[in-house]
């Protein structure tokens, strides 16, 4: 899979290198910005209120 | 017979350097490749939600609280002849002191939703019970809750209270010393009776001026809830400086 990625990124060892550091960065951010915020009120770690519910 | 021929088979491959570089590996050993890759992808992933729920919620959370304290503070600052009575809850009504939980002080707005729990602030009750905010001045019981853990953590060190410690209460006119006098330690999240206004359960059985924290138990689970109580000592008026009462000197 991510052999697959390198294969098919353009440039020599180093270019793949940076393009790979881009395609991290931007998978995290995408994650912290979007896809945490969405999942954390699902996961049972932070209901802090009593409540009826 | 056949075992012992993969065997030599393999001995073969290893000993002999791949004659081409590019050969393609088979269709199992392709599965087995992907499917590890997947699973490493799910450890750092789950790796990447601890960081980001411990740490990055904090760094969000305390940017907006500090935004929002200032502008309760300026506030302050400008509606200091409006007279009193000037109850503005939209931004934050005060501030929490809480020298055992050394957190600084906590920006108390209304509600416990987690759009106003995120912000890193305290939450008092709208919903199952009213809280009796303390400027009121009636008798009843002015309960708020936060979060253990992210989004500012702000009653993370709940479990460092103990009874007779301080919590202070400022607003724009008074500071408000409350005593913890009781604690329970875990307890369901279903047990909405801890918000009343006389709760039975810390021992009290006359309505007075009390204060209860609620955050999760035990630390980074919401599998229980932390409850402190605490009492009306006395109210302090604010002075031009706003000095700080004894309580938050030591």
């Amino acid at each position: 899979m991510y052999g697959w990625i390198w294969r098919h990124l353009p440039g020599n060892a180093w270019v793949k290198a940076v393009i790979s550091l881009v395609l991290v960065l931007a998978v995290i951010y995408v994650l912290f910005q979007y896809v945490f915020p969405w999942a954390e009120p699902l996961l049972p770690f932070n209901d802090v209120t009593v409540d009826n519910q | 017979m056949a075992a012992t021929a993969d065997e030599t088979d393999e001995t073969t491959d290893a000993s002999e350097p791949d004659p081409e570089p590019r050969r393609r590996p088979g269709r199992i050993a392709l599965t087995v490749s992907v499917f590890g890759e997947l699973l490493i992808t799910a450890g750092v992933l789950l790796g990447l939600f601890v960081v980001y729920s411990l740490w990055w919620t904090n760094v969000i959370a305390d940017r907006k609280a500090d935004r929002q304290a200032g502008k309760v503070r300026e506030h302050w600052a400008q509606g200091q002849d409006s007279g009193p009575g000037a109850l503005d809850t939209k931004d934050g009504i005060g501030f929490l002191h809480v020298p055992a939980m050394d957190n600084g002080e906590v920006l108390v707005e209304k509600g416990t939703g987690t759009d106003v729990l995120n912000d890193g602030v305290a939450g008092y009750y709208t919903d199952p019970v009213k809280a009796t905010l303390p400027m009121t001045g009636k008798k009843g019981n002015f309960a708020v809750a936060a979060h253990r853990d992210g989004h500012g953590a702000k009653f993370h060190n709940i479990d460092q209270l103990e009874e007779g410690d301080p919590i202070v209460f400022e607003t724009r006119d008074d500071w408000y010393v409350y005593k913890v006098y009781s604690i329970l330690p875990e307890t369901s999240k279903y047990n909405v009776k801890v918000l009343s206004s006389v709760p039975e359960e810390s021992g009290k059985e006359k309505p007075g001026r009390y204060i209860t924290l609620t955050t999760c138990t035990p630390v980074y689970t919401s599998r229980y809830r932390y409850v402190v109580w605490g009492e009306l000592v006395r109210v302090q008026k604010v002075d031009s400086e706003r000095t700080p009462p004894k309580e938050l000197l030591d």
